[in-house]
């Protein structure tokens, strides 16, 4: 099943849980530029750890659940140095120093640097994303696009709406398997099972759509805000921590 | 007809009469969300509040009392008024102080009794109610009724469409009959109902309160014989199961059925049943403990010789559909022999394959749902049944006929385990109930005193 992360009253209250998840989105994507345009490891390295400190630090997200989060991606990467260093280009290179070498398997340090560079790329733009993920709920995403980046309702709420239906969609999965399984069709999967599966999906949008209709949504009248957003001291404080640490990593690079 | 402020109707009729349809227009629905042709005038003073029977599908935001100001943010109420009104509508359905829950983590009767403080809030002139009981249990749907009978006493409007008579009769000031045409067949106080159509009522399937049957001269229901000394079908030990990263939901639990045997597994919502169901049936593999079908661990068995010794029924009709057509869905997985009974038994289940076969199975009604995923499993003659809510929906009529299939397979020496919310199935079915909270299963005791 997939579970939606909870995010506990510290992590809320915390500087990164309440500024504007736009502010967040804004340096987490400066960042991301960041680390797609360089192949130097120590912006890499200085972005990283920048990450991890904001959501451990400046988000209280607690570090075994940093670490839950983080863990594909940490595995992902592994994969990634492997692949990397035994497979890299720079392994057919009669000059390059040899690391290790015995049968078919030559690895050579440039190869080795290659693979441990998007290794590490690939950690701090994850940890970026689960710095985001940790302290941002849901509502206060749709909140801030709507009443910051000015998205229509629909869009924003009906989003919204879907996303919490996340979870009962795996769940429906869970159930037309097991469904298959006790009429004696085995474990596999079918264009049966995926047909059903998008039916369960549709009819419970068009479920919800009407209940929503019902409570007067989209009804024509301009929608009040129950949760204002407002500018706060929280985001300027993290834009200018996030400048900051970008403009550190820029130095960094050779 | 009319409808006067603080007038309490309550809605009756055969499954497929249309009731659900009359809340659409009520609610001003019919023809923007969902298309066809509607005919003459409707007029209703005032906004409308509206509560639909599936609790999960109407609630929009994350937590308790974003919820309850999504309707008052829609109408554009001033950010002040919101917040004195939001924690003033949750206390109305008795769950002040939980404003800042997920909804998630509600029970279903809690969510349910959310949803009508949702509607509440923006103080509608005519609240309607589409089933409101229908997937709660027997305290979930009781706490419900008496939140609605504080509103009507409060002086508020209310068209209320429900199976539930028992609850919900003493809240009638007036009742509408609806027939399977859809046409009106009586409007009135109960009592005049009942003396001018009482009869018409039974003969169209409608239930009505056990004391009113009885003045009509209904004969009470028969409970099955119990059956001693069958031979052993399941036999579970010890079972225990949590799902990942949570509390066990399954803890401890001993039981066993026989052939021939019946026992109602009863108890609220989120007590762990479905589990259960699905750890006897072996969809799910016990933490601890054994399960034995027939002397094997069910979820080691292939799938095929699974399903000719157990059948499982989910709880949500839909959720096990897997084809696109009724005929193709009841026939599904199942061989010659098992085919051939498929049009009898669909007759018996009141879903002929000439009228319903090509049909979708989505387009059905939520009780012909349940009959049609009672279908495939009924045909297929396993040796152990273990059905979860096996009778929602039903109206009187389609109820006979499902008991009378069920008691007919129980004499074959067909073991039973139904999970239920249905007292009056506890009774009929005779036999042992076992009730079932926080994951542990009491002993069992005779199904009579349970009912």
């Amino acid at each position: 099943m997939i579970v939606l992360p909870e995010l506990d009253v510290r992590q809320l209250a915390s500087p990164m849980g309440r500024a504007s998840p736009l502010t967040k989105l804004a340096v987490g994507l400066a960042w991301l530029a960041g680390l797609v345009a360089t192949t130097d490891p120590r912006p890499t390295v200085v972005l990283l750890v920048a990450g991890v400190a904001a959501a451990t630090g400046l988000g209280r997200v607690p570090v075994g659940r940093f670490a839950r989060a983080w863990l594909p991606f940490v595995v992902a990467a592994g994969g990634v140095v492997l692949v990397n260093t035994v497979f890299g280009a720079a392994n057919a290179d009669a000059a390059a120093r040899v690391i290790l070498e015995g049968g078919p398997l030559r690895v050579t340090e440039p190869a080795l640097a290659t693979g441990l560079v998007l290794g590490l790329r690939i950690l701090a733009i994850a940890g970026v994303g689960v710095a985001f993920a940790q302290t941002t709920e849901a509502t206060a995403l749709a909140d801030a696009l709507v009443q910051q980046a000015r998205l229509p309702d629909r869009f924003a709420y009906g989003a919204l709406a879907a996303y919490q239906a996340v979870p009962r969609l795996s769940l429906d999965l869970v159930t037309l398997r097991e469904a298959r399984r006790t009429r004696g069709l085995g474990r596999g999967w079918s264009a049966g099972l995926l047909l059903a599966l998008l039916v369960l999906a549709l009819r419970h949008a068009e479920r919800l759509a009407l209940a929503m209709d019902a409570r007067g949504f989209d009804a024509g009248i301009p929608r009040s805000r129950f949760r204002p957003v407002r500018r706060r001291r929280e985001d300027a404080l993290i834009a200018a921590l996030g400048a900051a640490a970008l403009a550190v990593a820029i130095l960094a690079a050779r | 007809m009319e409808v006067a402020p603080g007038e309490c109707l309550l809605v009756l009729g055969p499954s497929g009469s249309g009731k659900s349809t009359f809340v659409l227009a009520l609610a001003g629905l019919l023809g923007r969300d969902v298309p066809g042709g509607l005919e003459g005038a409707l007029r209703v003073e005032g906004p409308v509040g509206v509560v639909f029977q599936d609790p999960g599908a109407q609630l929009v935001m994350e937590r308790v009392d974003d919820d309850v100001a999504f309707g008052l943010e829609n109408r554009g109420w001033p950010r002040a008024a919101m917040a004195a009104r939001v924690p003033e509508a949750l206390a109305e359905v008795g769950l002040a102080g939980l404003g800042r829950q997920r909804t998630t983590t509600l029970s279903g009767g809690q969510q349910q009794r959310l949803a009508l403080g949702g509607a509440l809030a923006p103080r509608p002139r005519l609240l309607v109610l589409d089933e409101p009981t229908a997937n709660l249990d027997p305290d979930g749907a009781r706490a419900f009724v008496d939140r609605l009978a504080a509103l009507r006493a409060a002086g508020t409007t209310i068209v209320l469409v429900e199976h539930r008579v028992e609850l919900a009769w003493r809240l009638a000031d007036r009742i509408l009959v609806l027939g399977s045409d859809g046409q009106p067949v009586d409007l009135g106080t109960p009592d005049a109902v009942v003396r001018r159509s009482g009869r018409a009522l039974i003969e169209a399937g409608i239930w009505l309160p056990a004391d009113v049957d009885a003045a009509l001269g209904v004969p009470p229901p028969v409970p099955g014989s119990p059956v001693v000394g069958g031979a052993p079908l399941l036999d579970a030990r010890g079972l225990a199961f949590g799902y990942r990263h949570r509390d066990p939901v399954v803890r401890g639990v001993d039981l066993a059925v026989a052939a021939g045997e019946r026992l109602a597994i009863v108890g609220p919502n989120g007590s762990g049943k479905s589990t259960l169901g699905r750890l006897l049936v072996g969809l799910l593999r016990p933490d601890a403990g054994t399960v034995r079908l027939l002397g094997d661990a069910p979820h080691r068995l292939p799938a095929g010789e699974l399903a000719r010794r157990a059948a499982y029924l989910f709880q949500d009709p839909e959720q096990q559909f897997l084809a696109t057509t009724v005929e193709a869905e009841a026939g599904l997985g199942l061989r010659g022999g098992e085919l051939a009974r498929l049009p009898e038994l669909m007759e018996a289940l009141a879903l002929p394959l000439g009228r319903f076969g090509a049909r979708s199975p989505y387009a059905l009604s939520g009780g012909e749902q349940r009959r049609l995923s009672l279908a495939g499993i009924l045909a297929r003659r396993p040796r152990l049944l273990v059905l979860d809510e096996p009778t929602f929906g039903q109206d009187r009529a389609t109820y006979r006929g499902l008991l009378a299939i069920l008691r007919e397979r129980l004499d074959a020496g067909v073991g039973l385990v139904a999970i239920t919310h249905d007292e009056r199935l506890v009774g009929d079915l005779g036999g042992r109930a076992a009730t079932m909270a926080g994951g542990r299963l009491a002993e069992p005791v005779a199904a009579e005193a349970a009912a």
